[in-house]
């Protein structure tokens, strides 16, 4: 997964973030692409039925 | 007793000596410093040396003993503190040059548990720029160095502590864990570094960088001293709520007891993926002595490790908004590894951050549920010896992996996962490597079990092949 330096520096100026020039954006490059990886791997596992466990205690009869 | 020997004895060695005043802790904390200040230019372990606040530490507990007065086996005893732990009126930089002139008002809670036992405080010790990676290489305070070999890292983020210990200078030393950073100096180093329970000692005093995983824990010479460490810092925390009000155990209880009949796991996912040939020998050979004290092997399957990638991602976010007003105003003053590692979180995505939320408790479930099968884990603490001070990459199966900086982990493979679990982990020293680099032991325990996890570690500690080497900087 790549995302374009444009869109970063989108984000920086829409979101107040910290201003990053090109160069400085390759630097962080290898941080956010093991971000990404992560991300893209989780893809493949359902979440939807992990709760905290305060909803599990709920689910098995306690005091909401 | 000459002064080097006096300072290679453990705190339970030290301890009734000092009671019987056999030992003097004046005497014994000018050793400290005086070892300090000879081994400084080789090891850069400090970044503050406390020669006037210690002696009077000192004299202060000595008076004390005389009094007829004694505060346990700390009293009396010399240890460092990490930079990024507050001590009153004695300046915590947190290794960085944005807070080298923070000067905090109180100290931190372990700092006065440590000093109403008696402890004496001779340092504040390097580590990495904002305990932000496993190599203590400073680029404000300089390089910490291995005692083992001066060219190598002693790991990070807490190298001085693991250092001083090492090398003889301080008894013990409090370090953090974010990722590892105990115990990776503890196995650079050939030491014994714990990391306990998360919530069973307060964080109070410790600059947090994240709200999920930041832990202080001792670095020792020996698995007794840590647990009696752990003893004087354990404890709930009314101002602190991370800590959980559960009563203190006696630590020293099962220390020496048999391990006959307990079951060790050994991960067939993740821990023992990725490394170094030496480094897997010495630990299997850890396992078949543990096996041979009667402790029973079994494998053990933790599937959900395949996402752990996804913890790191909450430890990015949470980075970026500690560093949030020091960026706003001292960005120059960083140094460019902590800079730009730190910049990334900025684009991490609330969505993911919830993602990342769920596979840490899927992990927690998971670890939980084999701990109900074995009474610990066994892995290598780090994939690789220390790598050299000048090393930008280590190479494992093939590729190589940065050391520090963006994209940087492979060290903190191994140690990462318990600060997200929340579970007890130690390393302790299980041999060497031919180059002459010591190698450890990470076993992991239940929530709250330290104890068993000292009892199979000090059982371990007794028949290691590392057990009773020092480097040669203490005594050259």
């Amino acid at each position: 997964m790549a995302i374009s330096h444009e869109t970063l520096k989108a984000m920086i100026r829409d979101y107040q973030g910290f201003a990053l020039s090109d160069d400085e954006l390759e630097l962080i490059w290898p941080e956010l692409d093991i971000y990404l990886q992560a991300i893209e791997k989780l893809q493949e596992l359902d979440l939807s039925a992990v709760f905290s466990s305060r909803l599990l205690r709920v689910q098995e009869g306690g005091q909401a | 007793m000459a002064a080097t020997e006096l300072l290679t004895l453990t705190i339970a060695e030290l301890a009734p000596q000092i009671r019987a005043r056999q030992i003097s802790p004046v005497e014994l904390t000018e050793a400290a410093l005086a070892q300090a200040e000879r081994l400084q230019p080789r090891l850069g372990s400090f970044i503050t040396i406390l020669h006037d606040a210690a002696r009077q530490q000192a004299r202060e507990q000595e008076a004390a003993l005389m009094r007829g007065e004694y505060h346990g086996p700390l009293h009396g005893i010399p240890i460092g503190i990490k930079d990024n732990i507050a001590t009153a009126g004695i300046r915590t930089t947190v290794g960085s040059k944005v807070l080298a002139q923070h000067v905090p008002a109180e100290d931190a809670e372990v700092v006065r548990r440590c000093k109403a036992a008696g402890a004496i405080i001779v340092g504040k010790e390097n580590l990495e720029e904002f305990a932000a990676g496993p190599t203590s290489n400073n680029p404000h305070y300089g390089a910490v160095h291995n005692p083992w070999q001066l060219d190598c890292v002693p790991g990070g983020s807490s190298g001085g502590s693991g250092a001083n210990v090492a090398a003889c200078v301080t008894c013990a030393s409090l370090g953090t864990d974010l990722g590892g950073s105990v115990r990776l100096p503890g196995t650079f180093c050939g030491v014994v570094g714990l990391k306990q329970t998360f919530g069973r000692v307060s964080q109070r005093g410790l600059l947090v960088t994240s709200f999920n995983g930041d832990h202080i824990g001792p670095l020792t010479r020996s698995v007794r001293d840590s647990a009696l460490m752990l003893q004087v810092i354990a404890g709930y925390d009314p101002l602190e709520p991370s800590t959980v009000p559960v009563p203190v155990d006696d630590y020293m209880a099962r220390l020496g007891q048999a391990v006959r009949g307990l079951k060790m796991g050994m991960p067939t996912d993740h821990y023992f993926e990725l490394l170094d040939p030496e480094v897997e020998t010495a630990v299997r050979q850890a396992i078949a002595a543990l096996e041979a004290l009667g402790v029973e092997l079994r494998e053990v399957s933790l599937p959900m490790m395949q996402y752990v990638g996804a913890l790191r991602i909450t430890g990015m976010a949470d980075s970026v908004i500690t560093h949030e007003p020091y960026l706003a105003e001292h960005r120059q003053d960083y140094g460019p590894d902590v800079l730009y590692r730190t910049l990334a979180g900025q684009f991490v995505l609330a969505r993911d951050y919830s993602k990342a939320m769920k596979v840490q408790r899927l992990i927690k479930e998971e670890h939980a549920r084999v701990l109900q099968e074995v009474d610990v884990l066994v892995t290598p603490t780090a994939p690789v010896p220390a790598p050299p001070i000048a090393a930008k990459t280590v190479t494992l199966g093939g590729t190589a992996y940065p050391v520090r900086g963006p994209g940087s982990g492979i060290i903190s493979k191994n140690t990462s996962p318990s600060n997200a679990t929340g579970l007890p982990a130690i390393t302790v020293p299980c041999g060497f490597t031919v180059a002459g680099l010591p190698i450890g032991l990470q076993l992991i325990g239940r929530p709250f079990e330290e104890a068993l996890l000292f009892q199979v570690a000090h059982a371990y500690e007794t028949v290691s092949p590392a057990r009773g080497r020092r480097p040669e900087v203490v005594q050259g």
